[in-house]
């Protein structure tokens, strides 16, 4: 691990101890549920260092109290700092074709033509996963106009709400979208940028959520599936536990999860059923409560 | 070249959209505009009396269940309109596939009816035939 003499400097000279550390990764986790070890140490200690300078603090004791006192909404900054969110459309595409060739077919066994259908991606980003699922149900999904679709997009991180919203995206996060879909649904603005279809940005609902805070997570209940993807990597076991039983809660009974295609729920939480179909595993909160817990 | 390119009409035909769903008027919007359409979109009858008011259409595609006014009722209105508006073609599309419900839309002034789900082939080929887009 990072010895004194390789710690990093911010522009103005100021350098942060393994003890700073520790207090500021204990601090996080309170406040996030994300555990960051050793082997994130030299990401930390440089978003530590931008966010002293940031605040012109000078020290890590007077930011540590800047941060403690939540002034000028310290705490959102360094969350924002400390989440990774680069990712791009289409990602985990397998998972898209699975909520089109089986999920859908039975979250629509117990509605009626015109009901909802509710789909939340957590955490969404930067919006590439609402926009993709959103492109998806209407490239693919035959059904698209015979109910009310509804599909929310939430994270932690304000930034990448706020870029969301914007939704202008690069070449990177555009790579896996054909010319025609880029053409359909993008319109290019400068420097090879694209902006989202207003349309599409309408039928979009963007809010801020935390995972692990339990009473934030009763606003949003009802959901037939959820994309959580590479979050709960973040979390310790018993983080992890409280965020599996929220988004447990927060779906509708028979409504499933997708999770990162490194992440598993059976090591986390007994609550969901392990639903295997060609396209990829998912999990299922049972259509009864005593099926699970 | 998909079908629905193909089905395109050479002069733009001025079509109304209105659904309260986002999804839904894009989806509908972007099968339409590839086929050569001028889309306008309207979120309920409200909105969608005050845009027939304000600009000339072709056609009216119409969903049935909107809030604070729905399909039926939008109908309605324009039809009792004193103006030219009263003749505007309207497609209503809906998610009921009832008998009683394809007479109510007739009765409240429907030129033609589809049940939801409307593929975007079948959307742009109705488009086509009621706007007058010559094919």
């Amino acid at each position: 691990m990072g010895t004194a003499g390789s710690e990093p400097r911010g522009p103005r000279g100021v350098r942060v101890t393994q003890e700073d550390v520790r207090r500021l990764c204990e601090f996080l986790y309170r406040r996030t549920g994300m555990l960051f070890d050793d082997n994130k140490r030299y990401y930390i200690d440089r978003r530590l260092v931008e966010r002293i300078d940031a605040t012109k603090s000078g020290s890590f004791p007077a930011y540590f109290a800047l941060l403690r006192s939540d002034a000028d909404h310290e705490i959102e900054q360094l969350i924002n700092a400390f989440t990774v969110n680069e990712t791009y459309f289409n990602r985990e595409e397998h998972q898209l074709r699975c909520m089109t060739s089986d999920l859908l077919g039975n979250v629509i066994r117990g509605k009626r033509p015109g009901e909802s259908i509710r789909i939340w991606s957590i955490p969404c980003s930067s919006g590439e996963e609402p926009y993709s699922i959103a492109i998806w149900l209407m490239e693919n999904w035959r059904l698209v106009d015979s109910y009310n679709i509804e599909i929310v997009g939430s994270d932690i991180d304000t930034r990448a709400l706020k870029a969301a919203g914007e939704g202008v995206y690069g070449a990177r996060a555009l790579m896996r979208l054909s010319r025609d879909v880029i053409g359909r649904y993008f319109q290019p603005v400068a420097d090879g940028e694209h902006r989202i279809d207003p349309g599409l940005r309408e039928s979009i609902q963007f809010t801020r959520a935390n995972l692990i805070d339990s009473s934030e997570m009763a606003r949003y209940r009802g959901f037939d599936i959820v994309f959580c993807r590479n979050v709960l990597i973040y979390f310790d076991d018993s983080s992890r536990r409280i965020a599996a039983e929220n988004l447990y809660d927060c779906l509708a009974a028979g409504g499933y999860i997708c999770l990162g295609h490194s992440e598993t729920m059976s090591r986390i939480s007994p609550l969901f059923r392990v639903c295997r179909f060609s396209d990829a595993i998912v999990y299922q909160r049972p259509e009864s409560d005593h099926d699970g817990r | 070249m998909t079908d629905v390119e193909q089905a395109a009409p050479p002069s733009r035909r001025r079509i109304l959209v209105v659904d309260d769903s986002a999804l839904v008027r894009l989806y509908y919007r972007d099968a339409l505009e590839r086929a050569g359409f001028e889309v306008e979109q309207a979120i309920n009858g409200i909105e969608a009396m005050e845009k027939v008011l304000a600009q000339p259409f072709d056609l009216a595609i119409v969903d049935v269940n909107m809030p604070r006014m729905d399909g039926f009722s939008f109908l309605r209105t324009l039809r009792r309109n004193a103006t030219d508006v009263a003749t505007l073609p309207a497609l209503v599309i809906t998610t009921e596939a009832g008998e009683q419900d394809l007479d109510t839309a007739r009765a409240a002034g429907a030129n033609f009816y589809l049940v939801k789900p409307v593929s975007q082939q079948d959307l742009v080929r109705h488009a086509a035939a009621l706007s007058g887009a010559p094919t």
